[in-house]
């Protein structure tokens, strides 16, 4: 009996103390370990139009351009050039002998098979970019010319992340095979992937660059911020992406650890309705409730100064952002004034709706904002739920005030703008990301022309007046753009620079 | 006992239908999976084509009814977020989620089980107290404050033991991956096993406790005192045998728990396994493979409960099952 | 009946543990129901709170502010507040789930006991797959599925399993009672069923179900707290403690143990002061066991 239990307590001794004597396992180490915030939905290089996928893919993958690294500029990778003769037209010139990394040599053929399987929505969330194509003619193995239905001057612009799958195995194999174990011309091949664990990738020494220098990478995909963090502080991982913001004074106290930032393209603001019948109808309402939002509070305090305001919904880098257009000041007492004009300086009561996991504090900023519009006399309720309801919701206009974050991968404001601020055209595809239903015959009128416009000085003078008025009007109420934050361990020397983009791109990092 | 199976069956059948199908009702109130499908740049007519390729636009009895006739040929449908079979995908996790539970289910039935009889042989003892009073404790943590607790501790103060994933994992054959093979992986299964455990061994040793001091008092068990054996002899071969049989049966019947807990355990230490994909799946309204979850887990529990419940018709001549 | 009384009284005045216990429960739930008049600060009126107290830690630390003893949130909310109201959302989700899972559940037994037949096989089954398949579970999954948030939907997916408890044990208590004399003498008397049911077995067939009381009441609060720990309980705009918890967890590394530590203890003491009192109950009313001395 005794002899049991004095079992069982050395056994739960040695189990509690097993992590004390342990000794960092001799495995072999990868020569870099990074953790990220995204996981990708699969190894299929089209499943995701986002960067959770694309980041991890352009590793494997090459597309037939790709973005340099510092400025984002795009240059050419599987294509050598790339000719516009026409607005239709786009005749790429493929580099000569490269090979995918099971052997297979890297043709036509391949940039044909690629571009029709976009269009298929089972397996690709690049639809869009797939049907915009009239036809692919290939007069050779290292020609592709491409025509287009429309003219799209940002096709260019997309083609870094539509990376080139091989024609022949993706054939032969089920979406269940592409989808764990991807075949690219990329600079590393993948060795193990555990979905929604990690995946490890080893260089590819004949990749048409040159064998890159780290020569093994494992990728670990940690979602919670605060695990992420310590993944790093105890020496697992050597780079870590989406460092939280209230851990930025944490970081910055470590001196093993280096912070890096570079301004995010997106933005963060408030949607609100000017739907007559509403008490935010009248412009004075919405221009209240911005005033009432103490924006530099929400920056120092819940985003620890990793934020900058916006004065607008879309980034300076984008096609139609007006560097006219300043912020409204923070001021109670206009605000409160601005309401009694409108007659309701009683206040009113309005729910404001917003995601809990996709934007930084997104839940705390709303939570905020409750709080300042208190102080005016404005009643909010919070409706705060998981981004999959979340989103629906606002796409079947449920809500008339929310909480959203946008900015558009190939830098055009015309596709936002068209998208949030347009009245509802079903028809015409206008307006989808118009969920509170607003309406404003003047701004429409203003985008509509933007269509007809050949010249492009004309084009952006143009856009940025649709931008300016949608602004002065209070269409929506800009918050701030978040900051990427990165952190890297120092004592292994990583060369490592913040992309615009985002994505980790192993083959231009090195060590010391 | 053959029609008591048979009846058994048919209720398990019944349930699983049930079950299925309420999930689907409730799939209406659910987030539009087709908006995150689409991607954030899909107009609505491209919305419109993915709703109709999965059959999202067919009234939830046609889903449900296409749902069930692939399902009883093994395939579960596709998942919206990953484009992979759900099947697969929650196949592929089972490893890490047996193994976490295996070893706290032997933690906890070992210490659990080992103190209990401890406890009520000499239930006086200042030590007996003691261990009464931390299972009581034991079984007023919620699983989650522990495991937070222990990576506070562990992790974060101490920086002794990993608080996060499943860390170096040795293959076995295909599909297996163990932690037990590696020392780094049984670093890493410290925290998430103590957490998992400490519930269910309160409970475990509360069990033992409370039915030792039942049988200790038996006549039976004062005849084999009486007839000189030895005090090992009477605890072990008499008493605990008595005792282990409502102890197991409980234990079986609990299974729900260990999954609902595993599934807290999993989610605060990211554990890759299943309790883990479920809430990730439910964030992002993945239908397939929530039902693809659920109906597996019902098929299992139903079946831990009719074999426990057969077993202890077996093992308990008086109970007769007509 | 009055002798069972005195030797209960005297049989709790000599448990120490049993006193704690119900001290402990007495001293929260006032705590709780007082909240608005106990704490510092109303912890949800937006207009008072400001970003400027964000993150203080407790008053005795040196950053701390005396204005709030336990330290502040991420939003400039008080923690002591936070927690005494976070109380009133457990015990009001505790209490409603107890009163409306217990009746039912009740009313579910005695039925099945009293009458068998169909009406018992089909409630039995049905409740031994519902505990199969565990309350925690049921209401993870039916909370997750649903995505509703709101403390009535919280109190529904937990009473989807819980009546199971009352229902078998009610059900086998009146088992019990059915066959005692007095029950038979009435039947012989020719009262009717109704009468039978309400007057004779309900109350002899009770007792059981006030330890299921004591004990479900604490695992409801922790179940609760744990939905919402896990992000699918109570709305952001209401104090719980499970989601304090939470949202602290964030703050692990950066140093703000008060976020974790004091909501933590607060939830694990009113849990095991319910089951120090619950225990001593139920050896109390377990006449197979005699009382450890």
């Amino acid at each position: 009996m005794r002899t049991k239990t004095l079992i069982s307590c050395i056994g739960l001794i040695l189990a509690l103390s097993g992590g004390l004597f342990a000794i960092q396992p001799a495995c072999a180490a990868p020569s870099l370990v990074v953790a990220v915030e995204s996981a990708p939905k699969s190894m299929n290089p089209h499943s995701e139009n986002g960067d959770a996928t694309l980041g991890p893919m352009t590793n494997i993958f090459d597309g037939l351009m790709q973005r340099q690294k510092t400025d984002g500029k795009i240059v050419p990778a599987l294509a050598e050039k790339y000719e516009h003769p026409d607005p239709l037209t786009w005749k790429f010139y493929l580099r000569k002998g490269v090979k995918f990394h099971n052997g297979n040599p890297f043709t036509a053929a391949d940039v044909k098979y690629t571009f029709e399987r976009l269009t298929n929505p089972e397996v690709s969330q690049f639809v869009n970019d797939g049907k915009a194509i009239a036809s692919i003619e290939t007069p050779d193995d290292h020609t592709v010319i491409v025509k287009t239905k429309d003219p799209i001057p940002w096709f260019i612009d997309n083609m870094h992340q539509v990376f080139i799958m091989d024609k022949e195995s993706s054939e032969s194999r089920s979406e269940g095979e592409i989808g764990v174990a991807p075949i690219g011309t990329g600079a590393y091949k993948l060795t193990e992937y555990v979905k929604g664990s990690h995946m490890k990738l080893e260089a590819n020494p004949n990749y048409w660059e040159g064998a890159p220098s780290i020569k093994n990478v494992e990728m670990k995909f940690i979602i919670e911020p605060s695990t992420r963090f310590a993944a790093l502080a105890s020496g697992q991982t050597e780079l870590i992406n989406g460092v939280p913001v209230e851990m930025i004074d944490k970081v910055k106290e470590n001196k093993n650890l280096d912070v890096m930032r570079r301004p995010a393209r997106r933005a963060i603001f408030l949607v609100v309705t000017n739907r007559p019948g509403t008490p935010t109808a009248d412009p004075r309402v919405r221009k209240a409730m911005y005033m009432a939002i103490n924006e530099d509070e929400i920056i120092q305090k819940l985003m620890r100064g990793q934020a900058t305001a916006a004065s607008q919904m879309v980034d300076p880098a984008t096609v139609g952002y007006n560097p006219d257009i300043k912020r409204l000041a923070y001021n109670l007492q206009e605000a409160k004034k601005l309401l009694k004009e409108a007659g309701l300086e009683k206040g009113f009561e309005i729910t404001l709706a917003g995601p809990n996991d996709r934007y930084v504090m997104d839940k705390q900023i709303c939570e905020a904002v409750a709080k300042y519009l208190a102080k005016v006399g404005i009643k909010v309720n919070l409706d705060v739920k998981p981004k999959s309801i979340y989103f629906t919701e606002v796409m079947e206009n449920k809500h008339d005030f929310y909480m959203m974050g946008w900015f558009d991968g190939t830098y055009s404001g015309a596709r936002t703008f068209f998208r949030h601020l347009h009245t509802i055209d079903k028809n015409a595809g206008y307006g989808d990301w118009n969920g509170s239903r607003s309406s404003d015959k003047d701004i429409d009128q203003v985008l509509e022309k933007t269509s007809q416009i050949v010249d492009k000085t004309q084009y952006v003078k143009t856009l940025q007046e649709a931008n300016k008025m949608a602004m002065e009007r209070v269409r929506v109420i800009p918050l701030h753009y978040q900051m990427d934050l990165y952190a890297v361990a120092k004592k292994n020397g990583l060369q490592f620079t913040p992309r615009p983009d985002q994505w980790f791109v192993f083959k231009d990092m090195s060590k010391k | 006992m053959f029609t008591y199976l048979t009846r058994r069956l048919i209720q398990g059948v019944i349930v699983l239908l049930a079950v299925s199908f309420v999930c689907f009702i409730i799939f209406r109130y659910m987030g539009d999976p087709v908006i995150s499908m689409a991607g954030q740049y899909a107009t609505a007519a491209e919305r419109d084509e993915i709703r109709k390729i999965f059959g999202l636009d067919q009234p939830p009895y046609v889903q449900y009814w296409r749902f069930l006739t692939n399902a009883l040929h093994g395939n579960f449908g596709i998942s919206y977020e990953t484009r992979l079979p759900a099947l697969g995908l929650i196949l592929e996790r089972i490893p890490a989620s047996a193994e976490l539970a295996v070893s706290a289910m032997v933690f906890a039935f070992t210490v659990g089980v080992g103190l209990g009889v401890l406890v009520s042989v000499n239930p006086q003892a200042w030590l007996s107290r003691a261990i009464m009073a931390g299972s009581l404790g034991g079984i007023s943590i919620p699983t989650f404050l522990i495991g937070i607790l222990l990576i506070m501790v562990f992790a974060v103060q101490l920086g002794i033991l990993p608080p996060f994933g499943r860390g170096e994992t040795v293959k076995l054959g295909d599909w297996w991956s163990t932690n037990f093979l590696s020392l780094d992986g049984l670093e890493h299964l410290v925290l998430p096993a103590f957490t998992l455990g400490m519930y269910q061994l309160a409970v475990l040793l509360r069990l033992t406790r409370s039915g030792m001091r039942e049988v200790l008092t038996t006549e039976y068990i004062k005849t084999a005192w009486a007839k000189g054996l030895s005090p090992a002899r009477v605890v072990f071969k008499h008493a605990l045998r008595n005792v282990m049989i409502p102890v197991i049966t409980v234990a079986g019947l609990q299974f729900g728990d260990l999954i609902a807990f595993s599934l807290v355990t999993e989610t605060i230490f990211q554990w890759p396994g299943l309790g883990n994909l479920l809430l990730t799946s439910l964030y992002e309204s993945d239908q397939p493979v929530i039902v693809t979850y659920i109906s597996l887990v019902a098929v299992f529990i139903l079946t831990i409960n009719i074999v426990v419940d057969s077993l202890y018709a077996l093992l308990n001549p008086k109970i007769r099952y007509g | 009946m009055s002798r069972r009384k005195n030797r209960f009284l005297y049989d709790f005045l000599r448990d120490p543990a049993a006193i704690a216990g119900a001290v402990i429960m007495l001293v929260f739930t006032a705590a709780a129901v007082l909240a608005p008049l106990l704490a510092p600060q109303d912890p949800y009126d937006l207009e008072i709170l400001e970003l400027g107290d964000s993150l203080k830690p407790p008053a005795w630390e040196a950053d701390g502010d005396p204005q709030f003893l336990l330290g502040t949130d991420d939003q400039g909310r008080d923690i002591l507040s936070t927690i005494l109201y976070g109380l009133r959302t457990s015990l009001s989700v505790g209490f409603s789930v107890m009163l409306l899972a217990g009746s039912f559940g009740v009313l579910v037994g005695l039925l099945a006991g009293y009458y068998g037949g169909v009406l018992d096989a089909v409630t039995m089954r049905t409740a031994d797959t519902v505990f199969a398949f565990s309350t925690t579970l049921l209401a993870i999954l039916f909370l997750g599925l649903f995505k509703q948030s709101g403390v009535g939907i919280v109190i529904l997916a937990i009473c989807i399993a819980d009546w199971v408890r009352y229902a078998r044990t009610m059900r086998a208590s009146v088992l019990e009672v059915k066959e005692e004399a007095y029950i038979t003498a009435a039947k012989a008397t020719g009262a009717n069923d109704v009468h039978l049911l309400l007057v004779h077995l309900l109350p002899n067939a009770l007792p059981p179900i006030f330890v299921i009381m004591a004990v479900d009441l604490a695992a409801i609060i922790m179940l609760e707290a744990t939905l919402s720990f896990l992000g699918v309980g109570v709305p952001i705009t209401k104090p719980s403690l499970g989601m304090m918890i939470a949202s602290g967890k964030n703050y692990i590394y950066a140093g703000c143990w008060w976020l974790i530590v004091f909501p933590g203890a607060t939830l694990v003491l009113f849990v095991l002061g319910l089951n120090l009192f619950a225990d001593w109950l139920r050896e109390e009313l377990n006449p197979r066991i005699q009382r450890s001395r």
